[in-house]
Parts: C-alpha cells; structure tokens; sequence
C-alpha cells in the first residue's frame, strides 16, 4: 500500500476525493488516503510545494501561478486531471440586483446576462457622490477572478477602477453580502447556492452559461513528486477517474449529496450541495477529466491581461503545467477513451468570442479593457 | 516592531503572543479574524496566521490589490533562512511581512510562533489522552458493575475477569468493557 496525504477545501467540487475514498476506490487502488480538509487555498499551495500533503483539489490557475513564480517562490506544480467544469456563478445583493433592474430592465431579462445593468448603476452611483460597489472573488489566481472580471469588463466595467475587488473566504460570501459589507461575489458551489436560499443573494450568471465546458478544479502537486511517485500518481488518478464516473451517474445524486454534505466534507445543508449537481456541475461525462491545454493556455491569457504576468514572459511552463499524457496514461487502463489532441480552439464565451490557444497574446492584448504590463 | 496574530483559536493566539512578550520591542495585537481596517490602523510591520485560518487567500490577495491598502504585504520568503517557511507551514503556522523588514528580525518571531503552535498541539493531545483515560476509566467499572451483578463476583474478581478478556483479546481492557456494555444492552434488548 502507498500512503498518500491528500488536501480539499469544503467545496462541492472537492467530490472525486471524497467519492474516491469513501466508496473505497482508493484502496481498490492500493492507495491508503488520508485526506485533510484545509481552510484556504493558500495553505493547499504551501502544503504541496513542502510535501506536507502529496497532491490536492486545487485552483487551476493556483497551480500555474506558483510553477511560475507569480506572487510567491516558483515550485513547479502538474495537473494531470481536471476535478470538474463548471460550478462556480457569480451572485448580486438583492438591493443590487433591484438597482440594475431599474436602471436597464432590458439588460437584465436577456440571457446570458451581461454586466450593462451594472456599468449604468456604477455611473449613477459615480454622478451622485456614492462609495465604490464591492465585490468579492476566493483567491486572485482563480477561475472566479477571471470569470468576474471578464464579465464585468465586457459590459464595460473596469474591475480594477469601476468597482472595489476583494478575496473572501467561500463560507462567508452569504454573510458578508448579507451585511452590507460587499454588494456581489463570484464563488464556486455550493455557496451561491447557499446566498440564494437565504435570500440576501440573486445569481446572475452560472458558470455553464459563462462559458459551456469551461474549465474550473484540478487535482494537483508537484512536478518533483509527481515524477519521483509516478505509480502511485496513476492509482490515484484511475481512482479519481472512477469516482468521478461515480459521481456523475444520476442513480448515485442522492447518496453523493449526503455524503458531501456531511460536516467532515463540504457540511451545508444536503440541498444547497443538490442545487448545482443538477445541470451544472460536470465531473466525468464530455472528457471533463481531461486536463485540456487549451485550458491552461486561456488562464495564462487572463493572468496576462490582468498584468498578474509579464507580458513577455515566456508562457510556455504554464501551458505544460496541465498534464494530459498522464490523464491519458490513466484512463487507457481504465479502457476509457481520451482525446487524442492537447489542446483545442475553445467553445465561445458568453459574448460569443471562441479562445483558439494559438494566438494566446493576441487574444490577452485584444480586449479594451485590462492591465498589461509590458 | 508591531506583530498582528491572527488565529481562530483564542487560547492558541493567547499562547503565540504570551511567547512574543519576550522578543524585541513588540507590539502584540491578536484578532480570530482579519478585519482591513483594523490591519491599517495597527499597520503591522508582520502578521503571524494560523494555517487553519481561512483568511491566508485574503491576506494573500492584499499583495495585488496595492493601490487600496495602506501598506503593502509580502508573504514570508527568506532566502537567507533555508527551510525556516517551510518548517512553519509544517508547525501550522505563516507569516507575511510587510515589505522592507530586515529578515533578521522575522526569524525569531517565527520560531517562538512555531514553538507555540507544538506547545499547544501538545497540550491539547495531553487533555484529550486524559479524557479518554478518564472516560474508560468509567466504562471499566460500569462493566465491573455489570459482572458483579451478573455473576455474583466481588469487585476484584470482576476486576481480574476484564482483565484477563482483556489479554486473551490483545485489546484494551477499556475496549473490551465497552463491548461488554453493548452486548449486555443487546441481550437486554436494546437497540434490536
């Protein structure tokens, strides 16, 4: 048996983990799992870069910063599987949401909404004297921070100047929107989910609509254990295939919902962890697993925008941070097949503008709004 | 030099700063969570943060949001001590310091924290040992109870009865009293 330390943050996304070890698929595997519940992305980061945990649920674009040494020392971290897509939504105060409904109805009845509603409030606050909007992401190199930040600036707010961006910890968005203290997050499951039901909160676009097949965890760690444990990396990964089959199937929704629900795991309430595994949240089904390049190469194309990245910086450790010729080795044992290509000209965003990953610093230095540091 | 502790754990926070007492000229402040605006009127020039605290991402992100905060914070990276984050991510405990601080002085900051942070885990292994001592202890002689009502034996020859299911099982002689208890609730009907 190989034993192996592995970190998740209580989140509904965590589940091929979870699944994984509670169905006993690790052990199927050989792989004797502990797992440990960690309270910031941050302290998964820190853990896996000094070996205090040999592989977690992680932020993708987390991973590829810390490979490029952006916002702390350079630890090269792999991706060899993509936990889920979809998930995270991006949620509005209920007074918000009523002050963009009056100030551009028709704005907000299309769909997928756009941030036009949001950039007419923001300048009627501007004229008449009022404080900056607040709006809250997880972790600056995150799926949420780019998906929010995109969005805002495509209906023509400046997330940087239009608005004031602060990083939240996932279990209190609800409260936090509840008080006053920010007037819209972009979280991951089930914690929109969890502002709707209490009803300080009204969702305004999900991840699926933002970007259908888009990217969102992987399961990460570093390059150097990685090589050093490469068996023991393709039982974890076959199990963790397995489980997101498992986690998938409908017959098994409820059993699922209960487990993460449990206080251990994710612990909200079973209904809040049900909202986005129906019609959200994919882990398995359209090659989901698979640790598309085109993916990586579209969070380096924000992290440049943003200016989190040198523009000329040389990208290419970030793209080769996703792994698919591991996740390839994995599921070719399981009899599962995987797409034969690294990476892909990407389905459109909302705005209808498709990511093709070969002109990666076209597309950063295309939009008219970003931060890029030349 | 101004030191912010910030843990969710008051006794442990109380334990770091008790420790910090004795090193520089200090200014010791503890909070369970981050607040902003408490940060920029102490204007701290290190924060000490539990690991299992789920404000690391914020105080992680307040290095990219420059403009908006009074001073800028760096996480702890001192090259010129090898293994020194390394060894407190594994105690449990980071640090961020604000730009411009001599590495020198972060150092003994951080091992008094490391130190603090065993200490506590520590004496919360010693309690919760002293509990479970305590709760076998009464199972031990609910189940001696049992046996001598049972089985009209004394007290010590229930005794010496446990213990000798005890060694014949390899278990704990704690363990072997609790399924006692549960086989006796069994036959008595309970739970069935």
């Amino acid at each position: 048996m190989s034993a192996l330390n592995l970190g998740f943050i209580p989140l509904t996304d965590c589940a091929p983990l979870i699944v994984a070890q509670a169905k006993g698929l690790f052990a199927d595997e050989g792989l004797d799992v502990a797992l440990s519940r960690e309270a910031s992305w941050a302290t998964i980061r820190d853990k896996v870069a000094v070996g205090a945990l040999d592989g977690a649920h992680m932020l993708a674009p987390m991973a590829i910063a810390a490979t490029l040494g952006a916002g702390g020392d350079p630890v090269a971290m792999v991706a060899p599987l993509a936990l889920n897509r979809n998930g995270s939504a991006i949620t509005v105060s209920v007074a918000l949401a009523q002050a963009m409904r009056q100030a551009d109805p028709t704005a907000m009845a299309e769909g997928p909404v756009t941030a036009r509603a949001l950039a007419k409030v923001i300048a009627r606050r501007r004229a008449g004297g009022a404080p900056l909007l607040t709006f809250a992401v997880v972790f600056p190199y995150s799926i949420h921070n780019y998906a929010l930040r995109y969005w805002m600036a495509q209906g023509g707010v400046d997330p940087d100047r239009d608005i004031r961006l602060v990083v939240i910890p996932p279990p209190r968005m609800a409260e936090q929107l509840a008080a006053g203290v920010i007037d819209g997050f972009c979280v991951g499951a089930p914690w929109n989910a969890v502002a709707v039901s209490e009803g300080v909160g009204e969702l305004l676009i999900r991840a699926s609509d933002f970007w259908r097949g888009g990217p969102d965890k992987v399961f990460g760690m570093t390059r150097s254990w990685a090589d050093a444990n490469p068996d023991a990396l393709q039982s974890a990964l076959r199990a963790l295939i397995a489980a997101a089959a498992w986690a998938d199937a409908p017959a098994n929704r409820d059993e699922l919902v209960t487990l993460l629900a449990r206080p251990e795991y994710v612990g909200v309430a079973p209904e809040a962890i049900a909202w986005a595994l129906t019609d959200e949240i994919v882990f398995h089904a359209g090659d989901a697993g698979f640790p598309w390049r085109s993916h990586a190469a579209w969070f380096l194309s924000q992290m440049v925008r943003w200016g989190q990245v040198d523009a000329a910086a040389d990208l290419t450790p970030g793209v080769e941070v996703y792994r698919p010729d591991l996740f390839r080795k994995a599921a070719a044992s399981l009899g599962i097949a995987a797409p034969e290509t690294d990476s892909r000209v990407e389905e459109a965003l909302f705005d209808g503008v498709a990511f093709n990953p070969a002109g990666l610093r076209a597309y950063a230095r295309g939009f008219p709004i970003g931060r890029l540091r030349a | 030099m101004r030191v912010l502790v910030i843990d969710p754990d008051p006794a442990r926070a109380a334990l770091v700063a008790e420790g910090l007492d004795g090193v520089d000229p200090l200014e010791v402040r503890q909070a369970p969570v981050f607040d902003a605006v408490e940060l920029a009127a102490f204007a701290p020039d290190i924060i000490v943060v539990a690991c299992d605290s789920a404000d690391r991402d914020t105080l992680e992100s307040l290095r990219e949001a420059g403009e908006a905060n009074p001073r800028p914070v760096v996480m702890f990276a001192d090259r010129s001590a090898p293994g020194l984050a390394e060894q407190a991510i594994r105690a449990g405990v980071a640090a961020y310091v604000v730009d411009g601080l001599a590495p020198g002085r972060v150092r003994p900051i951080l091992e008094v924290a490391m130190t603090r942070f065993s200490l506590m885990q520590q004496l919360r292994g010693d309690l919760a040992k002293a509990k479970a001592n305590l709760e076998s202890r009464k199972v031990v002689d609910r189940a001696k109870g049992l046996l001598m009502k049972e089985r009209g034996l004394d007290e010590d020859a229930a005794y010496r009865l446990l213990r000798k299911l005890a060694m014949d099982k390899g278990r704990p002689i704690g363990a072997v009293a609790a399924d006692l208890l549960a086989f006796a609730g069994v036959l008595k009907g309970d739970g069935a």
